[in-house]
């Protein structure tokens, strides 16, 4: 006797339909399942059983084989189960079993026959849509993760029981209501407010227009000084997530399995802090079965690098290119993925070994090779990817109780959205939706200075030695005042606000 | 180079680092350095470390000897006996001079007075600015500015006296061949191919050892009427070549930091000690009583073409080096404005930009 359930496995991020087919036959008493599967879904045939046993089924008596179809592709994880055992338990109901072509099953199942969440469900259900199933029945846990998908049927089940009567017709399931994305979007306050940052007015400065801008941003300060403080800031003065990059960034987190249980889509933009020790293939993904990594996890929004000189050398190399193309290709012996990686990169790093260098208030008590060696830890072409460059003092507790409050993030956040527009229509029809895209030629195409503030670049160039790049970051930065003030042309103010977050390595890396 | 026996076996202790105390011992015990070099396999010298014993041994034959000279020829590196006219008379006084020096470049300039120029290696803008305006100063008076060719305070010394053409004589604490900080190799070529002079007492490739550099202090203090002391840590370099000199008998001199700066407590200490206060170069150049060239101090600089905000950013930053935000406070302009000021009048020139963030006046 032949039965069959519709599933779905997963490939980096995104799903593809599996076909499950049991067949139960004379023979030794025997369970198997063929169609490549990993050492997780061979398991899943003890689970199967305790599942379906502890819910009241019988299981077959016989040779039981169970084939998931294409038998080529290896088969990972245990979202498999739900339809394994659905396919067993129809081939004895004395019900027949409803709509099975055209509903997808997902979940692992517990040995009381529950159903346990999964990775990868928004994927899956992504899948779904685009083979033409209607139906969907998958894990409490994972039903929020999906309700924003249009024109699937979402029905979130506890238990196995529920599951099959649903199937028969006895006791259908609740369906799961669609969640539109912008009442997700409900304005929750934000976390890290630029409010409670004191002082620090060239940094607060330099954030905004990283974040109008798309620029990365390198800062170089005293411990204490703020640094992470600021970084955490940043995604709350970036726009809103918008649905195809909520969508985006739910689908990595969700196929990593970064995902909180029960969590909808992700309307906040992420915010990755890797530790230093963090290897190469956990930054840029990796791992036997290509995993996305935090270049990935960041995406659409902020990777933050503390202690830069700290993080090994090879890893920061590797960041170089993702943080460049937008994406990252892995490629594996069991196969290639793609992950998108259009990350803004924030660095954060001591200006010395003892972190004082500079500082006004403590004494730096390295020697200048200590100095030139950390700082060599760092290399050129990554620099050169930092468009903005600050440094920051530590502040004393006197400025944190004397000061006053600042501008809150939701003031910045709309100036920076306003100056995103502006780039938005500049480059409407290109594929670049940020100045800090900008190559050469766009550069030259796009970028109109006034002539004063030509004539003050120039000056700058000269005076302080700039490379042809930094000639470029600059101009690049000055375009993003420029769409901060709503200037079309660069100004000469605009030009010298640039020039300030230019490069540190004028003193450092020399 | 043609050397006498005699200069021979000094080149052959010299190169086996012999000190100069030890080598005055030697001699004394041998009547003479070729006396020495005739009886040195007969005779056992004593108190010579191990190292300097492998040296001897090694080079104890005349064609190796002679290898050694041509080796010091094909650099152009030239020697000075004690017993040369051309060696400083001053040096020539002090307790255990150098019985032979290695050096590059033109002598003359240790002929007119020097004056040595010592600190820290890593300065403030100030004392930066204080060692090069001073050197510059000397120089035009025609001094000789002597320093010890290392980071900071003097390197300030030696490109301030490079940029008017003066006489500057560097003396370091390892070989010539092997400078120490290595980046100041193009430094060392540029004062011996200029009218100064690149001195060591270490053999040609002698790595820099630390305990070569307070006995390389004492030759700065020795061929110097005077130093100038301009910024360091109570414990420093420094401080020692002052000690050095005191005790040579040459005059001292300190340039005032401000109080509390960690890189002042050395100079403040010894102006307490009694010193002489530096202000400029003609302070020094009175107290030696050498007639300075120099034309009248000029007068503050005056910026009148100033925009009314700039004219107040220069006249809070003569009080103390500010960052942006303390200047939005003490002038209650908001920072983006103060950016743009501040960007423009470093571009040119007016101020410059320290480490931290920090803006100070330039000193040009």
């Amino acid at each position: 006797m032949l039965t069959k359930s519709i599933t779905c496995g997963l490939d980096g991020v995104r799903g593809y339909p599996v076909s499950v087919e049991a067949y139960v036959s004379n023979g030794m008493v025997a369970f198997d399942i063929v169609g490549l599967p990993s050492a997780a879904v061979k398991e899943s045939r003890d689970r199967v059983r305790a599942a379906m046993i502890n819910s009241g089924y019988e299981f077959p008596f016989g040779k039981v084989t169970v084939n998931l179809a294409p038998a080529d592709v290896r088969k990972e994880g245990t979202s498999f189960e739900l339809a394994v055992a659905v396919a067993l338990i129809s081939g004895k109901s004395s019900k027949p079993f409803q709509n099975l072509n055209s509903t997808m099953l997902l979940g692992e199942l517990s040995l009381e026959g529950r159903l346990l969440p999964i990775r990868g469900a928004l994927g899956m259900a992504i899948t779904a849509v685009e083979n033409g199933i209607q139906c969907l029945i998958l894990p409490c846990e994972n039903a929020k993760e999906v309700a924003c998908i249009d024109g699937l049927q979402v029905y979130p089940a506890e238990t196995l029981k529920q599951v099959c009567e649903h199937l028969t017709g006895e006791k259908h399931l609740q369906k799961q209501e669609t969640l539109s994305f912008v009442d997700l979007q409900t304005t929750r306050p934000i976390r890290y407010d630029m409010r409670e940052v004191k002082g620090q007015a060239m940094a607060r400065a330099a954030l905004e227009v990283a974040a109008a801008g798309g620029h990365n941003l390198l800062m170089v300060g005293v411990p204490g000084s703020g640094k992470t403080m600021l970084a955490r800031c940043l995604p709350g003065i970036l726009p809103p997530l918008s649905y195809e990059e909520a969508l985006e960034t739910t689908l990595i987190h969700s196929a990593s399995g970064e995902l909180p249980a029960d969590s909808s889509l992700m309307t906040e933009r992420p915010f990755r802090s890797p530790h230093h020790n963090t290897s190469m293939a956990a930054m840029i993904g990796g791992g036997a079965k290509a995993r996305p990594g935090e270049v990935s996890l960041a995406h659409n929004g902020v990777l933050f690098l503390d202690e830069l000189p700290e993080f090994q050398r090879n890893t920061l190399e590797a960041l170089r290119q993702p943080i460049e193309d937008g994406f990252v290709s892995i490629t594996r012996v069991s196969g290639q993925n793609q992950y998108p990686s259009r990350s803004m990169l924030v660095a954060g790093m001591n200006p010395c070994p003892c972190g004082n260098y500079g500082s006004k208030r403590k004494n730096c008590t390295c020697s200048a090779s200590d100095i030139k060696r950390y700082l060599g830890r760092i290399s050129g072409p990554l620099l050169d990817r930092l468009d903005i460059q600050v440094e920051m003092d530590a502040v004393t507790v006197e400025e944190i109780e004397t000061s006053s409050l600042q501008e809150d993030s939701l003031t910045i956040r709309k100036r920076v959205i306003a100056a995103r527009k502006r780039q938005l229509k500049r480059y409407h029809g290109t594929s670049i939706y940020c100045n800090a895209q900008l190559d050469q030629q766009g550069l030259e195409h796009w970028c109109h200075m006034e002539p004063t503030a030509k004539t003050l670049l120039m000056q700058a160039v000269d005076r302080f030695d700039m490379s042809m790049r930094a000639y470029a970051r600059v101009r690049k930065v000055a375009m993003t005042i420029a769409d901060l003030q709503e200037h079309d042309r660069i100004t000469m103010q605009d030009m010298a606000k640039a020039i300030q977050f230019r490069n540190v390595d004028g003193r450092y890396w020399k | 180079m043609e050397l006498s026996m005699e200069q021979r076996c000094l080149l052959w202790l010299s190169s086996a680092e012999i000190p100069a105390s030890r080598a005055a011992s030697l001699i004394a015990a041998f009547g003479s350095a070729q006396t020495l070099w005739e009886r040195y396999q007969t005779s056992d010298c004593p108190r010579i470390v191990p190292k300097s014993k492998q040296v001897l041994d090694d080079l104890y034959s005349d064609q190796k000897m002679s290898a050694l000279i041509r080796q010091l020829d094909e650099k152009h590196v030239r020697l000075l006996f004690a017993d040369d006219p051309s060696y400083p008379p001053l040096l020539r006084e002090i307790k255990d001079p150098p019985y032979l020096l290695y050096y590059a470049g033109h002598l003359d300039c240790l002929k007119k007075p020097c004056v040595a120029i010592v600190g820290t290696r890593t300065p403030s803008d100030y004392g930066r600015h204080m060692a090069k305006s001073l050197a510059a100063g000397l120089c035009n008076a025609g001094v000789t500015v002597v320093s010890g060719l290392a980071k900071g305070i003097d390197y300030a010394a030696h490109t301030g006296a490079l940029s008017v053409q003066g006489c500057t004589a560097g003396i370091l604490g390892s070989g010539i061949n092997h400078p120490y900080p290595s980046e100041h190799t193009p430094l060392l070529r540029q004062i011996a191919h200029s009218k100064g002079v690149v001195i060591s007492e270490y053999p040609l490739d002698a790595a820099p050892m630390p305990f070569h550099f307070p006995h390389r202090n004492r030759i700065i203090s020795g061929c110097c009427v005077g130093i100038i002391f301009v910024e360091g840590r109570i414990k420093s370099g420094g401080m020692h070549t002052v000690t050095a000199a005191l005790d040579q008998g040459r005059e001292v001199f300190a340039v005032p930091g401000q109080t509390g700066y960690i890189g002042a407590e050395g100079p403040l200490a010894i102006i307490r000690e009694g010193a002489r206060l530096v202000t400029s170069a003609e302070d020094i150049l009175e107290d030696l009583a050498l007639s300075p060239l120099m034309p009248a101090k000029a007068p503050p600089k005056q910026h009148p073409d100033l925009s009314d905000l700039q004219q107040r950013i220069i006249h809070a930053l003569q009080i103390q080096p500010a960052n942006i935000d303390e200047l939005s406070v003490s002038l209650s302009v908001s920072p983006q404005d103060i950016m743009t000021e501040i960007s423009i009048m470093e571009i040119t020139g007016l101020i410059h930009r320290e480490a931290g963030n920090n803006f100070s006046l330039s000193h040009q």
